[in-house]
């Protein structure tokens, strides 16, 4: 692939799925630190898995594997520190206090616990919830993952009960 | 709030507004680290397998040279280690792990690649050591056996060599144990508690 078509989708995949990397980023690491690098190993293992891209698989479901195929692995502390690196990131320290104009300070405490209420989890479950609340059909959750859609709805009732049991009092039922 | 509220209130959350990315910057980053990854394989490769070549052609020459069956089998035995070592490579890097790739794909791979570099470093002392050590050991008699006029002094001077050769393949042998136990073997825990909640 060359190299200008491979930018050009990186960039285009910058701007429309941010939000996504940023989710799996989150939903794996609390510390900023740990947040900072962890999206930079996304990023650059998305980069290195364009050539390979062949847009059989949607967009979506090929950033949501590679995203986890590097959080799933990644370990807190083991940072991958280039020397010379330039910061090409800005992780915006207000980002837990702040609500943007269109969402509410509760709905803003919400998702916030929620976060906090997935890093509790076990890493593979912590990543079907994220898929779930982000929309994914079961049949997109089990390409991503590789197991059958029936195991991730048995998994999903589950996560679903440990997910209300955590944020009691914010949700009277889940 | 039931599940499809928690759901909207998720989507519409508003992560994009938390983050700058210089993508410049970015993609100058991911050039380099591609550049740096690739260099840093090569001169792993260079470093290992052409220090094994430099063995194996150095033994050789002194062995022309000097016409001393010993040095040849020197020189067999780091030939040997290079070619192992390029080989394995070589067999491993069809096997590396594909990050778009399935999670459970991409695991499996982590975890076959994980277990072979602890075979590998478990058993060092039978692909490495052991080569060199017999090759060594037959150029240390051979030595003894020329040096017929002054075998006592020859004798203590290779004992005390022996000794120090066998204490390098200690702490290699112990520098590898080491990097299993602190390293991989937690690496391995961690991909097999990964793959088993796939199941």
């Amino acid at each position: 692939m060359p190299a200008q078509e491979q930018e050009a989708i990186f960039r285009r995949w910058l701007d429309e799925h941010i939000g996504l990397m940023y989710k799996v980023v989150r939903g794996c690491a609390a510390a900023p630190q740990d947040q900072d690098d962890l999206f930079q190993e996304v990023l650059l293992q998305i980069w290195s898995s364009i050539p390979a891209f062949r847009g059989e698989a949607k967009e979506t479901t090929w950033i949501y594997r590679v995203a986890w195929n590097t959080a799933l692995v990644w370990r807190r502390g083991e940072r991958r520190r280039r020397q010379g690196q330039e910061t090409f990131i800005r992780l915006s320290p207000s980002a837990h206090a702040q609500a943007s104009p269109a969402e509410s300070t509760s709905e803003l405490e919400l998702v916030e616990r929620l976060y906090a209420a997935i890093r509790q989890l076990p890493k593979v479950d912590a990543s079907l919830a994220l898929m779930h609340l982000d929309g994914l059909s079961y049949q997109e959750m089990a390409v991503v993952l590789g197991i059958s859609e029936n195991y991730i709805g048995v998994k999903l009732n589950r996560i679903r009960k440990q997910l209300a049991d955590q944020l009691k009092g914010a949700n009277d039922e889940l | 709030m039931n599940f499809e509220d928690l759901q909207k209130a998720w989507q519409s959350h508003d992560t994009g507004a938390k983050v700058t990315i210089n993508a410049d910057v970015l993609l100058k980053e991911v050039r380099r680290n591609q550049q740096h990854f690739w260099l840093g394989i090569f001169w792993r490769d260079v470093r290992e397998v052409g220090v094994a070549a430099f063995m194996t052609w150095l033994f050789l020459h002194w062995a022309v040279r000097d016409r001393e069956w010993s040095m040849y089998l020197l020189s067999l035995a780091c030939f040997g280690v290079g070619t192992f070592m390029l080989a394995d490579r070589w067999f491993q890097r069809r096997k590396r792990p594909v990050r778009s790739d399935s999670v459970r794909s991409c695991v499996e791979a982590s975890l076959i690649e994980v277990n072979h570099q602890i075979w590998l470093l478990r058993n060092v002392f039978w692909w490495y050591l052991l080569p060199i050590q017999i090759g060594l050991g037959a150029l240390i008699c051979s030595v003894v056996w020329q040096a017929r006029h002054a075998r006592l002094t020859v004798i203590m001077g290779l004992m005390g060599y022996t000794l120090f050769c066998g204490l390098i393949c200690w702490g290699i042998y112990k520098l590898n144990q080491f990097t299993v136990r602190k390293s991989l073997e937690p690496r391995r825990q961690q991909l097999e508690g990964l793959l088993t909640s796939l199941k």
